[in-house]
């Protein structure tokens, strides 16, 4: 059946504008066999057996379809055409070349001949093409082709395009019928009798049936049936690799259950690429190290290196490991190539918007706005831009169009939660992040987002029960763990937090995390140990965070605090001068540094001063000293 | 100081400054040849003597560093070229394009003109943002700072070849960098573990010497050079001129200051640093006469030098010699009318004539040409001190003290400025840094012990007093009755009556002041308590000194005085 990606099969011609005359390009393998199904297994329904035979044996495309079809004798004897052989012919080359009109026009004329539902099926197919989805609709409904399965995909398909989502499922069914139904599979003896010769076998139909199916609980918004029926297509057949991009883009699958969907997979021996390459889409933040060593083996021994969607994998990588820099250039090499690279293009936002980059974004959104004004992704770019240059109604616009372009498309949603929080509208900011939650069950990001809101609301049950959610999503986070740790701090857990902290701290140094998150694990870490007396030590993370931004007054005036706590005065006074002079009106501060002058004056450091004096006078006035001592007496 | 070592040592010096030109570090080539050019030659026929046995003396020594094998000298062969190019656009003051150049090299030299290019770029955009001197934005939220810096720092921390603690450039690029991020414990132990590698980098010893906020620990760090530097003459040498330095910034006069000095005046006789070295001495020795000597030999031997020229400056308008200054403030506008220098002889000159707009005019200029000009943020505090704004005297010290936390001017301003404002706690603490910085000026403990005074810490204002006293070469009896009226206030009156004496019978040593007449007031008001009107009346009869109060308290005594003893 119609396996239309030209990729399918390296054996295939494929069509080529500079291919002979003799447009050979009919790249649908058809290949009846491929399909489990019955339909397509009667040779009745068989699509080729029409044209094949004409092929000359340097055209091999056929050549996988021939054994399928099974057809005994069609590829390999050489029969006189029958008429409708000849009109499907046609009608196929019309197709391949894009003459819509001929092919629409033969079409019909072969329907009527034979009536067969696979011509009914290649005719909707013009149509579909053509972008006529309810003439298509209207050809294939109906009692009479009721029983090819492919007639009814392609009804569900137009449907949908259609977005009449009810009937689509009424066509397409509730459920998959041949779920559990062994013999289904079985009954199509294909696999048992061509497995030697006939190794590629198309994408299942059953597989693609399940998809739709969960194209259309997605759009009705039943999101746990869609993500089922999308596990059930990828499980049906691995190569319906459109159905394993949706679990993957829309975060339906927490990222275990991911990697646990990706050993269920049935893959062929023979298909580790596959294996590794699904791989490689995955959530990076649970098996970064997993991925490292996937990311090698696809480079070294498929000599996929320089694909650009394994760079985006590895800049998805860079991302979550904060460095900005190079992702953004790995992005950017990505970007080189194909400029509008919808895939990309969301990462590469963020990591401009994460190094500040107003000027880059600035160009990008103007691009994107020239060139695909409708586009969902140009909104969110723009949107970006303005929350970058911190035009936070403006931007808000633009996000909420972006969501209204494409409903399921997360970044915009978080971004228009994001608007909100910045603003510090608590309650909006949650209901928007709320409904990122149900959008995007498997992702643990808008948990945190939640439960961070909670915690600026100062709700810590609220937050915390939020924070623990996320926590069994994905437990790796450093971020994640480190709200955690704020969470316990604020309780009073301190050796919790303290622990937590630690934790994220260690996730951070796994990751190889390399931003600005250390500069608060540390300082976390810090107050943490602030609390519990272990001054010195606090002071050494204040020190590490000192490395990573020394123009934080807070982290002085914590300092200089301590340096109170541990009684050295002088330490005190000076970095609370420093932290006065970052920040003037520091309230803390000058209180702070009011009780250390106060004690200055007390105890101060004018012991130390006077022997230090002593020690000098009697250097200058070795002779002189007796009359001083006199007045020393009185 | 044989012709061999003569030779040693010369070379040795300039093989460094040529490294230290191709760095970037133009301060310190400049000082090392300098350096070179002012030492004590051997007489022509020794030197020609030695030359003929052995000419290789004479050569330029060729670097020694020769790459294991032909793969590093092929890669250091082309990084050379992209080095060389670098280092033009550094000269050419197009920073970020070096660093861009050499984004992928990695030999220690290119490494260290990228990382350096950075911070300077860093640096400049730094200025370019802040809002210029005292300018608005500097007193607000905004703190201004080297964004360039973590990137630095992270690259040198990571960076692979082991080549950070073996190399003593990178290691003081290391160490400056740290300072900057105000970690200076760490900064000053990478700038130390560098000299004790390479003791010819003069830049990094001013480095390492800015970074020292008291003498004590300036000491510990000599001591550890002590131990750790080779034991070569030439490192010898290096570790005097610091030695030096270090007593001259803190103002210590000792034996050794002079020895050393000495000693390298014999090796570098014409050095001007060195006789610069010696004014600035004497000048702290508040010397001015003779600091004023010196200044002027240096000038004739050295007429285009600039540097602490300044600080002559000062010490004209401290001994009001308003046409020398004003000859001086001509000479060094001619030379270059924009070098901070200049500027601050000029803004010294208007100073004294009263003009303390144009002065504050020309510190500012001072500092927009080089922020971290030492004198000129105190001093141009001193002059809105004149202007009576305290708050911008404040924020001028507060600079000046950030720059260069040695300058107890500032910190003594800064006390000023506070007690001005009834502060006292802060006055207190200032006065305290500023004491710390000169233990043995009896200002500093007078100040603090009128801080103590205000706070009604009245034994503590006591014992600062006494300390002041101690210190004073001639006693000086305004302490005396100061120390008398303070034991007062504790009812120590048998204390106070002890010091009035004393006080009094300074009349006898020194000459007859207010204080003594003061002192002299109270003894007799005490004879009087105590009914020894004969006392009271020959102690309040000679009263004759003093303002008008006093004198008629005094008359007033004398009079009761009279009529009790008639009586």
């Amino acid at each position: 059946m119609m396996t239309i990606s030209p990729s399918m099969s390296h054996k295939r011609a494929v069509l080529t504008p500079n291919n002979s005359s003799k447009v050979t390009g009919r790249p649908m393998g058809n290949n009846g066999g491929s399909v489990s199904n019955k339909a397509f297994s009667t040779p009745k329904f068989d699509p080729n057996n029409g044209f094949n035979p004409e092929i000359d044996e340097g055209v091999s495309f056929l050549g996988t379809s021939g054994g399928v079809a099974g057809a005994p004798g069609v590829s390999t004897t050489k029969k006189p055409l029958s008429l409708a052989d000849k009109l499907r012919l046609w009608r196929h080359d019309a197709l391949m070349q894009h003459h819509y009109n001929t092919a629409q026009y033969i079409g019909d004329k072969v329907l009527s001949i034979t009536n067969d539902p696979n011509d009914a099926f290649w005719l909707a197919q013009v149509h579909y093409q053509q972008g006529s989805f309810l003439t298509a609709r209207n050809l294939l409904r109906g009692d009479q082709f009721e029983d090819s399965l492919s007639c009814k995909y392609l009804c569900g398909l137009c449907l949908i395009a259609l977005e009449e989502w009810d009937e689509a499922l009424d066509v397409v069914g509730e459920f998959n019928p041949y779920k559990m139904d062994e013999d289904v599979t079985d009954a199509v003896d294909f696999e048992d009798v061509d497995i030697d010769n006939y190794t590629d076998g198309g994408i299942k139909l059953e597989a693609s049936m399940c998809y739709l199916r969960g194209k259309i609980y997605m759009n009705m918004n039943n999101f746990d049936r869609a993500k089922d029926c999308f596990r059930e297509a990828v499980l049906a057949d691995f190569k319906c690799y459109e159905a394993f991009d949706e679990l993957i883009t829309n975060n339906y699958l927490s990222p275990q259950d991911e990697w646990e969907l990706l050993e269920q997979i049935n893959f062929d021996q023979a298909d580790e690429l596959v294996k590794l390459l699904y791989s490689t889409r995955l959530n990076k933040l649970a098996h970064s190290s997993k991925f490292l060593e996937n990311e090698q083996k696809l480079q070294d021994e498929y000599n996929l290196k320089g694909n650009n969607d394994l760079n985006l994998a590895k800049a998805e990588l860079l991302f979550l490991q904060c460095k900005f820099d190079t992702c953004l250039t790995v992005c950017e090499t990505i970007l080189k190539d194909n400029q509008f690279s919808f895939n990309t293009l969301p990462l590469y936002l963020s990591c401009l918007y994460e190094l500040d980059a107003k000027n880059k974004l600035f160009l990008v959104s103007h691009q994107l706005a020239e060139y695909h004004p409708n586009h969902y992704i140009t909104w969110l770019s723009i949107g970006i831009y303005y929350i970058s240059i911190k035009k936070i109604n403006e931007s808000r616009i633009f996000f909420s169009k972006s969501t209204m372009l494409a409903p399921n498309f997360a970044p915009a949603w978080i971004g228009f939660a994001h608007t909100f929080a910045i603003e510090g509208e608590h309650e909006q900011a949650i209901s928007a992040y709320s409904t990122a939650v149900r959008l995007f069950p498997g992702s643990y990001l808008p948990y945190l987002f939640l439960g961070m809101q909670y915690l600026q609301m100062n709700n810590l049950t609220l937050a915390y029960e939020y924070l623990s959610n996320s926590m069994l999503i994905c437990d790796r986070d450093p971020l994640l763990l480190n709200e955690l740790g704020i969470i316990y701090y604020h309780r009073g857990e301190l050796s919790k937090a303290e622990h937590m902290f630690n934790r994220s701290l260690e996730q951070a140094h796994n990751l190889k995390i390399d931003s600005k998150l250390y500069y608060s694990i540390y300082s976390n870490l810090a107050h943490v140990n602030r609390k519990l007396g272990n001054f010195q030590t606090a002071l050494e993370y204040f020190e590490n965070v000192r490395k990573i931004d020394s123009k934080d007054s807070n982290i002085y005036a914590s300092m200089g605090l301590i340096y109170l706590k541990m009684n050295k005065i002088d330490q005190a006074i000076q970095t609370l001068h420093i932290a006065l002079s970052i920040s003037p009106n520091d309230t803390i501060s000058s209180e702070l540094l009011n009780k250390a002058l106060s004690l200055n004056m007390t105890i101060g450091y004018e012991n130390l001063l006077n022997q230090d004096v002593d020690a000098l006078v009697r250097r200058l006035h070795e002779g002189s000293d007796e009359e001083d001592e006199g007045f020393a007496d009185d | 100081m044989n012709v061999e070592q003569y030779f040693h040592l010369s070379s040795i010096l300039r093989q460094n400054a040529i490294l230290l030109e191709e760095l970037s570090f133009y301060q310190g080539s400049k000082w090392l040849l300098e350096a070179v050019n002012s030492m004590q030659q051997p007489s022509t026929e020794d030197q020609l003597m030695v030359v003929r046995e052995a000419p290789h003396l004479l050569k330029l020594g060729k670097e020694s560093s020769s790459p294991s094998n032909e793969e590093e000298m092929l890669l250091a062969y082309h990084e050379t070229n992209k080095i060389k190019l670098a280092k033009t656009y550094f000269d050419c003051k197009e920073y970020d394009r070096a660093a861009h150049v050499l984004k992928d090299c990695h030999s220690w030299k290119a490494t260290f003109i990228k990382l350096y290019s950075m911070y300077i770029s860093g640096d400049k955009r730094k200025e370019e943002e802040s809002d210029g001197i005292l300018g608005q934005n500097n007193s607000n939220n905004n703190f201004y700072c080297n964004k360039n810096i973590p990137v630095i720092v992270k690259e040198l921390e990571t960076l692979e070849h082991p080549n950070l603690n073996s190399n003593s450039h990178l290691l003081c690029l290391y160490g400056i960098v740290l300072l900057e991020n105000k970690n200076s414990t760490k900064g000053q132990e990478v700038l130390f573990k560098s000299l004790v590698l390479n003791p010819f980098n003069w830049s990094c010893w001013l480095e390492l010497l800015s970074s020292f906020t008291s003498f004590s620990e300036a000491t510990v760090y000599l001591s550890k050079f002590h131990k750790a530097l080779q034991n070569a003459f030439e490192y010898k040498i290096m570790l005097l001129f610091f030695r030096l330095t270090v007593n001259q910034v803190f103002f210590q006069s000792s034996e050794e200051i002079n020895s050393d000095l000495a000693t390298l005046s014999a090796i570098f006789p014409c050095f001007s640093y060195l006789n610069a070295q010696k004014a600035l001495i004497a000048y702290n020795m508040l010397d001015y006469n003779n600091a004023e000597i010196l200044f002027d030999q240096i000038l004739l031997s050295d007429p285009l030098r600039l540097d602490d020229l300044d600080t002559y400056s000062n010490i004209l308008y401290v001994m009001e010699k308003d046409s020398k200054l004003s000859f001086l403030a001509q000479f060094a506008s001619k030379i270059d009318k924009f070098r901070p220098e200049t500027c601050c002889i000029v803004a010294n000159y208007y100073s004294l004539k009263f003009e303390h707009e144009k002065a504050i005019m020309y510190y500012k200029r001072a500092l927009t040409l080089n922020k971290n000009c030492l004198s000129a943020w105190t001093l141009m505090g001193h002059e809105f001190v004149e202007l009576k704004n305290s708050h911008a005297a404040i924020e001028s010290y507060r600079r000046a003290v950030d720059t260069n936390n040695k300058d107890f001017r500032a910190w003594y301003g800064l006390g000023q400025a506070y007690e001005v404002l009834d502060m006292h706690l802060y006055s207190l603490y200032y006065y305290q840094r500023a004491c710390s910085l000169k233990p043995l000026d009896k200002r500093m403990w007078q100040a603090i012990g009128n801080c103590y005074e205000k706070l009604g810490e009245t034994k503590e204002s006591v014992k600062c007093y006494q300390k002041a006293l101690k210190i004073s070469t001639v006693v000086d009896t305004q302490l005396l009755y100061k120390i008398g009226t303070l034991y007062e206030v504790l009812n120590d009156i048998k204390t106070t009556y002890n010091y009035m004496k004393l006080c009094f019978e300074e009349e006898y040593n020194q000459e007859v002041t207010e204080d003594t007449s003061k002192a002299k007031l109270w003894l007799a008001r005490y004879e009087s308590q105590q009914g020894n009107w004969s006392f009271t009346y020959k102690l309040a009869s000679d009263i004759s000194y003093g303002n008008s109060n006093i004198i008629e308290e005094a008359r007033a005594l004398a009079r009761e005085a009279r009529l009790k003893l008639d009586r």
